[in-house]
């Protein structure tokens, strides 16, 4: 299989999965874009095995690892942080002094903020990658110019 | 770490795709390492100047000046 419709397949893949997300958010059954997620997923990976036209070296492989290395030694500390405070926020675990048992401290994060806050963490990752992939693949050259 | 491939392919009248080809790496990784922004693997190395017929020290030199076993 040609690169190209490598790309085009995942391009359909992707407007599939858009349409499906609506059409769940239409029927309020969330199981079946989770379920179709992971179809597509699984299908654009057995695609990708079938392209010909491309070879994944040892510099490709280097970039990928530098930039997956270094997004998930920022990731993790933001993440973890973000976490423990959204745990303790759950548990709610008591300030000192001790407050008076039917007094609660007020909301600093409702549980739902904290879901949309560990999406946007998430989108942030995803972002963080692609950004230390441009980093790494200009310099391991992949941006010179050709002098042939 | 210098190498020699430019030089290497002009002598077999090679492009970079012909040697990325020959050695099943992308034309991009042949420039990055002619132009010295990527270090190859040692098997990549040994790749490259096998399929020039030469040794590896004949391609790729290593410049810098580490402390040997001899003058210790």
């Amino acid at each position: 299989m040609k690169k190209n419709t490598f790309y085009l397949i995942f391009g359909c893949i992707a407007l599939a999965l858009l349409v499906i997300f609506w059409y769940s958010v239409e029927i309020h059954t969330p199981l079946l874009i989770e379920i179709a997620f992971i179809i597509g997923i699984v299908l654009v990976y057995l695609a990708k095995r079938k392209v010909t036209d491309s070879i994944e070296d040892e510099r490709d492989v280097k970039i990928t690892e530098q930039a997956t290395i270094r997004t998930m030694q920022i990731f993790w500390v933001v993440f973890c942080a973000f976490s423990i405070g959204a745990v303790m926020e759950t548990l709610r675990i008591p300030a000192f002094p001790r407050q008076s048992p039917g007094m609660r401290p007020a909301d600093i994060l409702p549980p739902r903020m904290m879901g949309y806050i560990q999406l946007g963490l998430l989108c942030l990752m995803i972002f963080l990658y692609v950004g230390f992939r441009i980093y790494y693949a200009k310099k391991y050259g992949d941006f010179e110019t050709d002098e042939e | 770490m210098k190498n020699k491939i430019k030089i290497f392919r002009a002598m077999h009248n090679l492009t970079q795709e012909d040697l990325a080809r020959a050695i099943s790496v992308n034309r991009q990784t042949i420039l990055a390492i002619e132009k010295e922004k990527y270090i190859p693997s040692l098997d990549l190395a040994f790749k490259i100047s096998r399929y020039f017929g030469v040794n590896i020290e004949e391609v790729f030199i290593f410049d810098e000046k580490t402390p040997t076993i001899a003058h210790e």
